[in-house]
């Protein structure tokens, strides 16, 4: 649906739909292929509201999915770290094990929004909104997380990078939902960081990168992973600068030599927000920034 | 001269209820019966309404107007300037939309929901009509007609080429100065077009009188022009339109005007015999008002010793589809540009132009901000050229002390008797290392700091000693209550910057009463004195001396029934009064006689008790001036040349505001001013899609942004310092201040940025985007490593 002046007003949701709350992931999948596409599933809301609001998305109907039991925990499952779908972006922001294993993530976190929208906004509602610009998907892309989905056929999971089709388009089938983020544990000597360039603080990036890097005893880089977001049609990983620096010493020199690699790996667009031309020229700055910050969270320099 | 509670901290008198959220605005009114309205707005930025079919909408039980059930008279909504100089062309519902939002009909439901089913039911046929979104195409189009005729007071003029007014001015030779000059520069500048996001979208409840008339409670920043709006657009005599004073959730020139949906809304209200609410979403508040949208063109001549001899303005503004003072600011725009400096030789050239896009209107500084950022990004290049320090040339050249001011455009001239710029610019200089800002071509590194200076002034009030083409005056009153404590009562409206407080501490002043024991009354239009408007930072200044006025007239009448109760007194002259610390007491004495004295509250007391009466004083005042509020912004940032982010790191800002009456708040304008600068430097514009004429961010807050407190400097990074001057028409010696604390801003932080990597930016706002760009094309393509 087109936007229509006349037909949004922010200060009610300016249409009826039907509401509902299923207690367990069973009658929501029921509900899902029971509606197709005129249910819309509800997470937090702050990112679906909006658009209701704004009188482009009109749904009959609307299945909150917060009565499902164990979907907002946040769980030490050993190997990797368990994230429910519905955890709340403020919980993630104030965890500890986030916060000290998963830097990238934390500061990806911490970047968005107010915390009054934080404690609405869910991960799953950020991943599943698809936006290129997501910040969770970055830090989540570079430690290699694991998705698991619900549906009318049972589970499966799936790496984050094989989640995003395109701007707002997902693997998701109609009857199928994201409840879990599996996040493995990095390995010692792993350092990673997450940069977003944005207008002002709490906005939406322009850019967004996050980096991880493995270095062995001689300062070898063991294993690389760099995302960006904001700069295709998807987040994505940055593989030519990725493959240019793995097994390579960590230096400044090389890493800067790699960052302008990253040309190769983006497809940025003109919008409201910022130039396509920009888009080029700060990825580079920022993978740069954020591989030298990845390397200093292994020395310690930085907190 | 030390005051008892002028320039001292209490708290406001409206603090608690802000605090809390108890503080009612428009949109918390509700009333028994109330239905909600809803406004059918143009999709098209330039289109004629064929039919509007509100069977649907009348169905659902909606009461639905269009353009052929309105009074269709040609207004315009401001009417601070005189009718000879107030263009008219609004209505209140058109069937000739001439950007996109404009008000073309109008429904009213028992609930908002309601109320916007009604609106979506309404059927319009469109005609869609050529459209311009550029000044320059709406001038060279003949294709595009905007307005074919518009009332000017109540004469019909034609509109040729899209052009609503214009004013050219000449004063000297400047043809043969620009030839003596041994140093000509010459620059064209465009500014952005910025939202004034303030707090609180505009909402109103009008509720029809049985006698005819209307109540209405609005967001207004002036309720007796509201009130004669009204009057005059429906036909109702004014004794039967009274406006209510509702607090106003900030306005930076956003409710100057009285806004197009109190019309609608009393309109609305007239056909239902219902009272009828409107609340605009911030979307539909987006596409309201914006500030003014100038290209700038100066052309400055100076002498090899640093003396200016000539300077040349052209001002074409984007005015948006409809006037609201561009007029006016074509005069001011001038008045900016020859009270900055002294340039002797002047030429100037204004023309405001019409284009499909949301009417500008005054935004914090009124064109102050557009034109200072040019003139002192010429002044500093001009400096540099010549070889003085940027400081020196500009106490050389500046507007000051004793020279003539009209800050206000040629109809409100008045002499400068105040002026601070010498101790403002000496210390700024000093408190930021001015002289250790280095030279831009001197430094390296991809992170490089800068430091930037620029002056700035705003007027304080429209007033003058002539009459002019503005209205300016206001009015006050004072009761003083049977208990001794007092009320007072003004129409004058504090848009959130404690100008009322100000008031407070003036009146308390004066009759020498503790400010608690003083109520800041918010009654009506049938129950104040005129008041034009809240604006041109003439709060204070204007309003504050007519609160002086007013006390010291009901001073003296204290002292008359002091005399005359304490007796065996020779002349009320010897009556005196002060304030007592430790009994908290307003005390009437006779100095050397203990016996002969008596408190404010048993004065009172006695007046009641005695059958003598009440005391109160009623004073409609015109200031005679409009003196110069100085400020000077030096600003340190940082840039980041990979990202072109650029941060503050410190600031100095030195303000002659003449006496401060409220240090705490005055700060904060300064704080307030700096980063509303700061963000029309670097951050604001409303965009606008070249194919459908909207705004690309079609309103919404998302793609708006202004900083936020995280991206505001570290208050102990931020100096704010005061010059001690006395204005001599001011109350108590003070001047205005909310918009001086902005005009310099941008321009110190664009010439902060030269400073910084060598760049000058002529086009707002000064993005990332635009710096990362420019320094690629200096350095070739290549970025330096390391930092």
């Amino acid at each position: 649906m087109s936007w229509d002046l006349n037909r949004s007003n922010t200060h009610i949701i300016p249409f009826e739909f039907e509401y509902h709350e299923p207690k367990s992931l069973d009658e929501a999948v029921e509900l899902l292929k029971k509606l197709g596409s005129e249910a819309k599933v509800l997470a937090g809301g702050t990112d679906l509201l909006i658009q209701m609001k704004m009188g482009v998305l009109r749904p009959k109907h609307i299945i909150n999915l917060k009565k499902i039991n164990g979907l907002n925990l946040i769980v030490d499952k050993g190997e990797y770290l368990s994230i429910g779908a519905l955890t709340k972006l403020r919980d993630i922001e104030k965890n500890e094990i986030i916060k000290s294993r998963f830097p990238a993530l934390y500061q990806a976190v911490k970047s968005m929004a107010s915390i009054q929208i934080k404690n609405m906004a869910t991960i799953g509602g950020n991943l599943c909104n698809a936006s290129p610009a997501a910040d969770t998907a970055p830090p989540l892309m570079v430690y290699n997380a694991k998705l698991k989905i619900y549906g009318s056929k049972g589970y499966r999971v799936i790496p984050i990078e094989k989640f995003f089709k395109g701007p707002k388009q997902t693997i998701l089938e109609n009857d199928e939902i994201l409840v879990e983020i599996m996040v493995p544990y990095p390995k010692p000597y792993t350092g990673s960081f997450f940069i977003k360039i944005a207008r002002t603080s709490m906005d939406l990036a322009k850019a967004n990168v996050a980096t991880k890097i493995v270095l062995n005893e001689n300062d070898v880089i063991e294993e690389i992973a760099v995302a960006l977001g904001s700069v295709a049609p998807t987040p994505i990983r940055a593989k030519t600068v990725e493959s240019y620096l793995l097994n390579k010493r960590f230096e400044e020199k090389t890493v800067y030599k790699a960052s302008k690699l990253v040309l190769k790996d983006i497809k940025p667009i003109t919008d409201a927000r910022s130039t396509a031309e920009y888009r080029r020229y700060v990825s580079q700055a920022i993978v740069y920034d954020a591989l030298i910050n990845s390397y200093k969270m292994i020395r310690g320099e930085k907190k | 001269m030390t005051y008892r509670f002028i320039g001292k901290d209490f708290i406001r008198h409206d603090g608690i209820a802000k605090v809390t959220g108890q503080l009612e605005f428009p949109n918390d009114i509700y009333l028994p019966g109330m239905l909600y309205g809803r406004i059918l707005k143009s999709p098209y930025p330039h289109a004629i309404v064929k039919k509007i079919k509100v069977e649907k909408a009348e169905r659902l039980g909606a009461v639905v107007i269009t353009p052929w059930d309105v009074p269709r008279v040609k207004f315009n909504p401001r009417l601070v300037s005189v009718e000879e100089a107030t263009y008219k062309d609004w209505e209140i519902l058109t069937d000739h939309p001439r950007f996109v939002g404009e008000y073309v009909a109008a429904v009213a439901a028992e609930s908002e929901y309601l109320a916007q089913k009604a609106l979506e039911s309404l059927e319009v046929e469109w005609e869609k009509l050529p459209f311009s979104l550029n000044p320059f195409k709406s001038m060279s189009d003949p294709s595009i007609r905007i307005h074919d005729k518009i009332l000017l007071a109540d004469k019909w003029v034609n509109v040729e080429n899209n052009i609503a007014c214009k004013l050219d001015y000449v004063e000297g030779d400047p043809d043969e100065a620009f030839n003596k000059a041994d140093v000509v520069i010459e620059r064209s500048f465009h500014t952005n077009r910025r939202y004034h996001l303030q707090l609180e979208p505009k909402a109103v409840v009008v509720k029809p009188e049985i006698n005819g008339g209307v109540t209405i409670w609005t967001t207004t920043q002036s309720i007796h022009n509201t009130r004669i709006l009204v009057s005059q657009v429906f036909n109702i005599p004014l004794n039967k339109v009274n406006v209510v004073k509702v607090p106003v959730g900030g306005s930076f020139g956003s409710s100057i005007q009285t806004n197009p949906v109190v019309l609608v809304a009393t309109a609305l209200a007239l056909k239902a015999r219902r009272p009828v609410k409107i609340s605009l979403t911030r979307e539909e508040d987006m596409y309201e008002h914006c500030s003014y949208e100038m290209y700038l063109k100066i052309k400055a001549g100076a002498l090899g010793n640093g003396t200016l001899i000539a300077g040349e303005l052209e001002n074409i503004m984007d005015i948006g589809a409809h006037q609201i003072q561009p007029y006016p600011l074509l005069g001011v725009a001038l008045g900016w540009f020859v009270s900055l400096y002294k340039w002797k030789n002047i030429r100037y050239r204004g023309l405001a132009v019409y284009t499909n896009k949301v009417p500008s209107g005054a935004m914090r500084g009124f064109g102050n901000p557009q034109v200072t950022w040019a003139v002192e990004t010429i002044i500093d290049e001009l400096a540099e050229k010549l070889g003085v320090d940027p400081i020196d040339f500009r106490l050389k050249n500046y507007v000051g002390r004793g020279d003539v001011f009209w800050g206000q455009g040629p109809t409100v001239k008045s002499v400068i008797k105040s002026d601070g710029v010498p101790y403002l610019l000496t210390k700024g200089a000093e408190l930021i290392g001015w002289s250790k800002r280095g030279d831009p071509r001197a430094k390296k590194g991809r992170y490089r700091i800068g430091i930037g200076v620029a002056r700035g002034f705003h007027t304080s009030g429209a007033g003058g000693p002539l009459s002019g083409s503005v209205i300016d005056y206001t009015g006050a009153i004072l009761k003083l209550n049977e208990d001794g404590t007092i009320d007072y009562i003004t129409a004058l409206q504090d848009c959130g910057g404690g100008t009322l407080d100000a008031h407070v501490k003036i009146i308390a002043e004066e009759l020498q009463v503790h400010p608690e024991k003083i109520r800041v009354v918010y009654s009506d239009t049938s129950t104040t004195i005129y008041d034009v408007c809240t604006h041109a930072s003439r709060g204070v200044f204007v309003g504050g001396e007519a609160a002086r006025r007013a006390a010291h007239i009901l001073k003296e009448k204290i002292k008359q029934y002091a005399w005359y109760l304490l007796g065996e007194i020779a002349t009320p002259d010897a009556i005196k009064i002060k304030y007592d610390e430790e009994t908290r007491e307003t005390v009437l004495y006779v100095e050397g006689v203990a016996e002969k004295q008596i408190t404010l509250r048993e004065l009172a007391k006695m007046l009641w008790q005695k059958n003598i009466g009440s005391l109160s004083a009623t004073v409609s005042y015109r200031a005679p001036s409009a003196p110069p509020a100085y400020t000077v912004c030096f600003v340190k940032l940082l840039v980041d040349t990979w990202t072109g982010i650029v941060k503050p790191l410190e600031v100095v800002f030195g303000v002659d505001c003449g006496t401060v009456i409220n240090p705490g708040l005055a700060e904060g304008q300064v704080h307030g001013g700096f980063m509303m600068g700061w963000s029309m430097a670097l951050l604001e514009n409303t965009v606008y899609d070249e194919e459908t004429g909207e705004l690309l961010n079609r309103g919404y807050l998302i793609d708006y942004k202004i900083p936020s407190a995280q991206d505001t400097i570290n208050p102990d990074k931020f100096t704010v310092f005061f010059a001690e001057t006395y204005e001599p028409d001011g109350p108590y010696g003070a001047k205005g201040l909310g918009e001086a604390a902005k005009n310099p801003v941008a321009a110190a932080v664009a010439n902060a940025i030269y400073n910084a990597i060598g760049v000058r930016f002529y086009e707002l706002p000064i993005t990332p985007e635009k710096i990362v760009e420019a320094l690629h094309k200096k350095l070739g393509g290549e970025n330096e490593l390391g930092s």
